[in-house]
């Protein structure tokens, strides 16, 4: 459905130097640097799929979206969704898919929701009948009749996502493009998103790309992410699969009565452990280790812990997402 | 084309949505426009009364009367947005949201300003036309009201918007490729002012640069339609300046493709 091959985009960034003089100097010799925001990166996606695209700020995600949807042209390889290049042909090319940048809306400031939808209708050619059961649906899940009489520029940033992504599902599109469409949503509007996205993917089979930076969403929609760091992709394949592959870290919690206990502990001194594979916090008597579990075993971490201090409460879990992805990012990837 | 225009009608009505949100901007444009008229008839009543000359370069002051008014009905026709509105999208970046959508670019800019326009010209023109007519009566006694006049006028100015949309929408993409040249589009005004005869009829100026003057497309946005309507263009002449006017449009529509194309590899390379 979609492949993308060795994708590379390079961005001409015009430096200044600072003051006047700075000032002047570009103005008649304008010094130009050349920043990589996507390094042949290559990834393919199966119709149907939910492909969750992470990575931290800056990372080339918005980039990347951007050379599908046609909007930028790479700077070499190739980009194929559904048989068709996207900058070759915008026009029959963007009738095929949906697009939502949560950071800014495609919808007409002025006109109330409504009349959107109408100008939409004719724009995408939906046929009469099937633009009624589509918006009674959409109307449904994502509950767009409180607002729907509103001039667009008059709704609530979460009105307005919503508003938003009924647009970019009113043509049934064969692939959906969501930028970031939970930003700044509460848990409801959060929900309802998601479950629109999820509906749509199931009963129609959409393909659908989607960033984000909550790991809910990921977690909630999708089977598969593509992890992404400063251009390069770092990993591809299924959470269960980022769990195992960098997933051997556990939490150890307890409560105990001894006021310094982190300290008189010392597990990186004892274990012999460098500072990426333990880390301790407290919080009032609750201290909270994290660990790798390859490089020390759980029991050894239990049995050293309990006949050290006395302990009152104690329990080990698996690191959740969440805390691998932060040490991905920490570590300025792999 | 009836598939076209089915695809392009909403934008004419999303144009009327937008004027009806914004009419209180367009109630001082058109004040602003309004006094700018008094003070070119004030001028010029004052350059006819200091001369002693009944009639200057062809335009007696009762002519001189009619045209003012005209220019300012016509500038008002052809008046375009599309310069400040192509550099302001590409600037904040919601050009992307059109580059998303299977329209051309430039025709949902076209339709969209027609909405804006349609409505509000039909309600000044009538009462304008009807001005021009009163005067043109109770100064020479006998109504010199032309129906075929009147439609040709309207027809050049038809095209004279035209060539007036695709020009600023050119203009709008010149100014992102050579970055930002802001100035220039006030500069721009009063310079297209001048060359149209918005200012000075261009009869009123020396032979060789009236010549350059007239063939330069600016005489065609206002200058022509004034002329067709106060007669001064007939026959031969009249199919030369209408022929002239679509050599125009043509000539800004290709232009505006090709800048259009230009500017989407300039956008991409630079990002929005
Ligand atoms: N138009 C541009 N000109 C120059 N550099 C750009 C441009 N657009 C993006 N970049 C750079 O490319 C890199 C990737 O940006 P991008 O917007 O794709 O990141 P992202 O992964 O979407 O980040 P975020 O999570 O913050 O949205 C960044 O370093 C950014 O500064
Ligand atoms: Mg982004």
């Amino acid at each position: 459905m979609i492949t993308v091959d060795k994708l590379r985009k390079e961005f001409k960034k015009t430096v200044k130097e600072p003051g006047l003089k700075g000032s002047v100097k570009s103005l008649f010799k304008p010094k130009s640097e050349k920043v990589v925001a996507v390094r042949d990166i290559s990834f393919s996606v199966e119709e149907g799929e939910i492909l969750g695209f992470i990575g931290p700020n800056g990372a080339g995600k918005s980039t990347v979206i951007k050379m599908l949807t046609g909007i930028l042209t790479p700077t070499a390889g190739s980009c194929t969704i559904n048989g068709k290049n996207p900058t070759q042909n915008r026009q029959s090319y963007v009738k095929e898919i949906g697009v939502v940048f949560g950071q800014r809306t495609q919808l007409w400031w002025d006109l109330p929701l409504r009349e959107t939808y109408g100008v939409l209708k004719e724009i995408y050619e939906v046929p009469e009948d099937s633009y009624n059961r589509r918006m009674a649906f959409l109307n449904e899940v994502l509950e767009l009749e409180e607002f729907i009489a509103s001039p667009v520029r008059t709704l609530s940033l979460g009105q307005r996502m919503r508003a938003d992504i009924a647009a970019s599902l009113l043509h049934s599109p064969k692939v959906l493009f969501l930028d970031e469409p939970t930003i700044g949503l509460d848990v409801v509007v959060k929900d309802n998103i998601r479950k629109a996205i999820e509906y749509i993917n199931r009963h129609e089979k959409t393909t659908v790309i989607l960033t984000t930076h909550d790991l809910a969403d990921i977690e909630q929609l999708s089977k598969r992410i593509v992890m992404i760091d400063k251009g390069t992709k770092v990993f591809d394949g299924s959470i269960a699969g980022l769990k195992t592959q960098y997933g051997q870290i556990r939490e150890l919690t307890f409560e105990t009565g001894v006021a310094n206990a982190a300290a008189v502990l010392e597990y990186a001194k004892h274990f012999s452990l460098g500072e990426e594979d333990v880390s301790v916090e407290t919080e009032g008597n609750v201290v909270k280790v994290r660990f790798n579990s390859a490089a020390v075993p759980v029991s050894d971490i239990l049995s050293y812990t309990l006949n050290k201090v006395s302990v009152s409460d104690i329990s080990v879990k698996d690191a959740d997402i969440e805390e691998i992805i932060r040490r991905l990012y920490g570590q300025g990837a792999v | 084309m009836k598939r076209k225009l089915k695809i392009y009608l909403p934008f004419v009505n999303a144009g009327m949505q937008e004027v009806a949100t914004y009419r209180v901007n367009w109630i001082f444009f058109m004040l602003g426009e309004a006094l700018s008229c008094f003070v070119t008839y004030f001028i010029w009543a004052a350059v006819y009364s200091s001369g002693d000359k009944e009639s200057m370069n062809g335009f007696t002051m009762p002519q001189m009367i009619v045209y003012i008014v005209l220019m300012f009905l016509t500038g008002t026709i052809i008046a375009s947005d599309g310069a400040y509105v192509v550099g302001e999208e590409i600037r904040d970046g919601s050009i992307i949201m059109r580059m998303i959508k299977p329209v051309s670019y430039n025709a949902t800019f076209l339709f969209q300003e027609l909405g804006n326009k349609l409505p509000t010209e039909i309600a000044i023109a009538a009462p304008m036309i009807i001005t021009v007519e009163v005067i043109r009566t109770m100064i020479s006694g006998v109504l010199q009201f032309n129906a075929l006049s009147l439609i040709l006028y309207l027809f050049s100015c038809a095209l004279a918007y035209l060539i007036s949309f695709y020009f600023n929408i050119c203009f709008g993409f010149t100014a992102f490729v050579i970055k930002y040249l802001w100035g220039a589009n006030m500069m721009k005004n009063v310079v297209v002012g001048f060359l149209s005869g918005a200012v000075v009829p261009l009869s009123f100026l020396p032979g060789v640069l009236e010549k350059v003057f007239l063939f330069l497309p600016f005489a065609s946005l206002n200058y022509t339609p004034v002329m067709i309507y106060m007669g001064k263009y007939t026959g031969a002449q009249l199919l030369y300046y209408i022929g002239l006017q679509v050599f125009w449009v043509l000539f800004f529509f290709g232009l505006s493709k090709l800048l259009w194309r230009i500017s989407v590899k300039r956008l991409s390379s630079q990002g929005g």
